[in-house]
């Protein structure tokens, strides 16, 4: 029986999960890509960043994107290889240019509430992008790459 | 599910309302409301002086971090100040990539930020 290498292994596929807008089914579905991070041995570190990346995306999707309608939905999309977890996460919002997100660093910006977790995902995943005009984030983050706080 | 009263304890330190978070993470929406909320109620005295500890916090997201920047400007508003104590590394990495080590000031631990209310003024 041959022995299945990390790429054909069925749970290195992508896993797709369809989820009406509440906060609360973020938990729900966070437990499972956190344990193949640790499953395949992911530091401390790195499980922090994705955990992280992942909740800011999913919530910016479901207040920013969905804007809270319980009628639509966010679209996860995710897969854990040895190398690098990806993250997709899509909503079905009016989608947005990240562009014109204000620097929440600058002086001017520091005392608005809002707009720090694009750039905690920016900071903490090694590649992040969007698609679909806004709608989709797209995170990677790699297991041996350093830097980008993690 | 924690409200206000579970979710934050708020005790009196010399003159200082000392203000601990009872949870090691603040993600759900109703807890970072109560965690919210439960500051919030402390800006309606002018002039209340806080010290927050997250001895303890592993996990928070950043609309925790919008909650803070209101009730700071709550507190600032009313004559009062927010400071912060007792972050774990982690957590401050969120503070210092955010520059927000730079709205609020940052102690060690709870007593260090009790203390500097109570120290003569910088000249």
């Amino acid at each position: 029986m041959p022995s299945s290498s990390p790429e054909t292994d069925s749970r290195s596929e992508w896993t797709e999960k369809v989820l009406p807008t509440r906060l609360e089914l973020i938990r729900v579905a966070e437990p499972e890509v956190l344990g193949r991070l640790r499953e395949l041995g992911y530091t401390e570190d790195q499980r922090f960043a994705v955990r992280l990346a992942f909740e800011e995306a999913m919530v910016n999707a479901m207040k920013h994107g969905n804007r809270m309608d319980p009628a639509l939905h966010v679209v996860l999309n995710y897969r854990v290889l040895p190398d690098r977890i990806e993250i997709r996460v899509r909503d079905e919002g009016p989608g947005f240019e990240p562009h014109l997100v204000p620097d929440p660093t600058c002086d001017e910006n520091l005392n608005r509430p809002c707009g720090r977790g694009i750039m905690l995902m920016r900071s903490y995943m090694d590649e992040v992008s969007y698609a679909y005009s806004g709608r989709e984030v797209c995170m990677v983050k790699y297991r041996k790459r350093e830097g980008g706080g993690a | 599910m924690p409200d206000e009263t579970e979710i934050i304890q708020i005790l009196d330190r010399n003159g200082v309302k000392l203000a601990r978070i009872r949870s090691d993470a603040i993600l759900q929406e109703s807890e970072v409301e109560s965690f919210g909320r439960a500051l919030t109620v402390l800006a309606e005295v002018p002039g209340t002086r806080v010290v927050l500890s997250f001895l303890g916090v592993r996990q928070l997201t950043s609309l925790v971090l919008g909650k803070l920047i209101l009730v700071h400007k709550r507190l600032v508003e009313s004559g009062g100040e927010l400071r912060l104590a007792d972050i774990d590394p982690h957590i401050y990495e969120m503070f210092a990539i955010t520059h927000l080590d730079r709205l609020f000031r940052i102690f060690e631990r709870e007593d260090e930020a009790i203390a500097s209310y109570h120290a003569a003024p910088e000249a």
